[in-house]
């Protein structure tokens, strides 16, 4: 058995592998639970926000603002790429990428000229690979993307999008639904599409506003801050989905390690009990020939 | 013819004594002819000691039942022989080189000795052509030599036996030459399977059976081993014949070589030799070399030989199966990992290989294609821990993409085989080396990796890949 010495080796890697992956599996737990409690706060501010603005839309008024407006004719867009700055978290990655790819050829069909903007590293490095031009790349988002940072894309695109230079904002991310269901999705931002198509609203019995000091004034001030909410959110999801999918992802590579370094074991025991068998019988063999 | 009397009976070994100044010679054959209570017992025994005091020790060739001391051994004076010449052709023999498949005497010319020299250094033949077999796997990464040996290793049931009746199947049926058979400790049922199976493939267009051009020897597995033991000599002998007297270019086949050496070890220690590495024959290097170095190509005429080799518990270090991998010039290895996927052939495209596959012999093509190929497919096991225990999303696109391709090269290794119709519902498929070389090489650069992986199961050429693939959509 001139392999014995081969399965000690891979097993020894399993086994720093599987340190590996465990530790990644606690540590992904314990971000979890932050992002997690980020996203919960934030979902509550943008329900209340969607809440103002599904009122607003029942209200029967006559209302209008750039970023509501629907261009007749889509020439520009932008597509907002999130991905992890790091692995080893499943199909995460993937399949945000996956729908990219398929919305850029969506894009490309239609004839929509498109510039994609990629945050987290893996994104980078793939889009790199399949040769998809980057625009603009982001490296500064981890699982806690602050308000600042996402508010000041919002504002640019507000900027661009009411100046004309895009006509449409679409976001390649990681919807979170509960922990145990995110899936990829590519949402259409801009332009806002209804009022109430944040969040679904759920008063039931709506509050007559007095609107001060014109409905149109704080229409102007709740469109766009609803878009930022938006936004926000979006990237919280992804934090989110990033670290149950490292979790859930770490988990099973842990087991799969412990199975695999169990069958090496075995392995190796066999293959020593065979070699210690076969070389007794040899002496034994030997001794009883020579006697 | 000196006269002795058996002296003991060791089981399948015998001693007798002789009178001490007429000591029969080491090798030749004796004789035992008596009636034992009406019960003929007639057996061929092969002097292979001397042991002091007029006493010979011999392996028995036969069935050793009712043999008992004080009969009469008679001493033939020389070794065994077999008989050759074209008169043996579509004939079935066993080891003593009596004919066995109940059609009446054989009408020889010449008998030939089973025990014979090598020939000498200065007359063998130096050619190196590669011998095409229409099986892509082996013709791709383990070309055979013409007029050179090929082993087929491989553990329990992972299609030795198939491979090689697949190889007469094509060779024998497109080979102008003579073809033998040796059938060394196989399952006699196989024997008869392969014997009824040549009567009916014709050679080429004609009309004629390959059988006519065939002569087949069998010592199979229920045979003493002095029997197993000698068998592949008879064949050997008679291959040897064609070679030398017509220099035609001859095939010799023996199912299996392992049973050889087997064989030799369960007289070894009857004989009173001393076991060695894991209960073998100490002698085990040098009975196999005896035999291999027989089996080649002179200037007068080619032997090309394939032979099958059993792998004890699919352990390759095993002394029989890494002694006989030294004398062949083509290697192929069955896997059993490749066979659970449902792979057939299951050839181990890594662990296989051949001395031809080099540009001098192959060309810079062919050898550049299998390489790749071989690079793709190593990579790919490199990958299996990694891929097992994190999953497939967390390699680079770079090894994506590679796992991607050798997981549709290792499917496009398999192949429809002509004996195996019955089995595979699919028809065999010969394919041309040139159409194998192109093959591999799109897939390689990555022309295909748009067909799904179960297209690339048994087809011939990629093109068939490409049709099974529209047909499948077609189903879905």
């Amino acid at each position: 058995m001139a392999n014995r010495r081969l399965l000690v080796k891979r097993l020894k890697a399993v086994r720093n592998i599987r340190k590996i992956t465990r530790t990644m599996e606690l540590i992904a737990t314990s971000r979890f639970k932050k992002a997690m409690d980020r996203a919960t706060e934030a979902a509550e501010y943008t329900r209340k926000i969607s809440e103002i603005v599904g009122d607003l839309g029942r209200a029967n008024l006559k209302f209008s603002h750039p970023l509501l407006e629907r261009r007749a004719e889509m020439k520009r867009s932008v597509l907002l790429v999130l991905t992890a700055n790091r692995g080893l978290c499943g199909g995460y990655n993937a399949s945000v990428l996956r729908q990219t790819l398929g919305h850029i050829r969506g894009l490309k069909e239609s004839g929509i000229e498109y510039q994609i903007e990629v945050s987290g590293k893996r994104g980078i490095k793939f889009l790199n690979y399949q040769k998809v031009p980057i625009h603009k790349q982001y490296m500064t988002f981890e699982d806690q993307p602050s308000f600042a940072d996402v508010d000041a894309l919002g504002t640019r695109y507000i900027a661009d999008f009411i100046a004309g230079r895009i006509d449409r904002l679409d976001v390649a991310y990681t919807q979170f639904v509960t922990s145990s269901k995110q899936f990829a999705v590519v949402e259409s931002l801009l332009p806002i599409v209804g009022l109430g198509g944040v969040i679904e609203t759920k008063s039931e019995a709506a509050v007559d506003y007095e609107f001060l000091p014109s409905a149109q004034e704080i229409l102007a001030e709740i469109v766009p801050a609803a878009f930022r909410a938006k936004l926000f959110k979006c990237f919280l999801d992804s934090a989110v989905s990033e670290q149950i999918a490292r979790m859930v992802a770490m988990k099973g590579a842990t087991e799969n390690a412990d199975e695999m370094a169990g069958s090496l074991k075995q392995q190796y025991n066999r293959a020593r009990q065979a070699g210690i068998t076969s070389e007794l019988a040899e002496i034994i063999g030997g001794a009883a020939a020579l006697g | 013819m000196t006269a002795g009397k058996v002296s003991q009976v060791i089981g399948s070994t015998f001693d007798a004594k002789f009178p001490e100044d007429h000591l029969p010679d080491i090798y030749n054959a004796v004789l035992i002819e008596a009636d034992v209570k009406g019960n003929k017992v007639k057996v061929t025994g092969e002097v292979q000691q001397h042991l002091g005091g007029g006493r010979v020790r011999c392996v028995a060739l036969g069935n050793t039942d009712g043999m008992r001391r004080g009969m009469e051994v008679t001493d033939t004076g020389k070794p065994l022989s077999v008989p050759v010449g074209k008169a043996t052709l579509g004939r079935v023999f066993n080891v003593l080189g009596e004919a066995i498949d109940g059609r009446g005497p054989v009408d020889y010319d010449e008998r030939w000795p089973i025990h014979r020299r090598p020939p000498l250094m200065e007359d063998l033949s130096p050619k190196a052509e590669v011998f095409e077999t229409g099986i892509k796997v082996i013709d791709l990464l383990t070309p055979f030599v013409r007029g050179g040996k090929a082993g087929l290793f491989g553990g329990a049931g992972l299609g030795k036996t198939v491979i090689l009746t697949e190889l007469i199947a094509r060779i024998a049926s497109a080979h102008g030459g003579y073809s033998v058979f040796a059938g060394v400790g196989e399952r006699t049922r196989e024997g008869n399977d392969l014997w009824l199976e040549m009567q009916e493939t014709k050679i080429g267009t004609t009309d004629r059976s390959v059988i006519e051009q065939t002569c087949m020897v069998f010592g199979q597995m229920n045979e003493p081993p002095g029997a197993r033991l000698r068998v592949a000599l008879s064949a050997l002998t008679m291959a040897e014949w064609f070679r030398d007297a017509t220099g035609a270019d001859t095939l010799l086949f023996v199912d299996n070589i392992f049973r050889f050496s087997q064989a030799g070890s369960e007289t070894s220690a009857l004989l009173g030799r001393m076991p060695s590495a894991v209960g073998y024959q100490p002698t085990l290097g040098t009975e196999l070399g005896e035999l291999q170095e027989r089996i080649t190509s002179t200037k007068k005429g080619a032997i090309t030989s394939v032979q099958a080799v059993y792998v004890p518990a699919d352990d390759a270090t095993d002394p029989a199966p890494a002694t006989a991998f030294a004398h062949l010039d083509a290697f192929i290895y069955l896997e059993r990992r490749i066979s659970e996927k449902g792979i057939y052939p299951a050839i181990d495209p890594l662990a296989s290989s051949s001395r031809l596959l080099d540009p001098q012999y192959v060309g810079q093509r062919h050898y550049n294609v299998a390489r790749r190929v071989q690079q793709t497919l190593q990579r790919y096991r490199e990958l299996q821990d990694i891929i097992a225990i994190l999953g497939v999303d967390e390699l680079s696109e770079d090894d994506k993409m590679v796992v991607h391709r050798a997981r549709r090269i290792e499917r496009f290794l398999s192949q429809p085989f002509l004996v195996a119709e019955v089995f595979t519902g699919k028809a065999g498929k010969i394919t041309p080396l040139a159409d194998t070389i192109r093959s591999f090489e799109e897939i390689c650069d990555g022309k295909w990796d748009h067909l799904s992986e179960a297209a690339f199961m048994y087809v011939g050429a990629i093109e068939e890949a490409e049709e099974q693939y529209k047909k499948m959509q077609a189903e879905a």
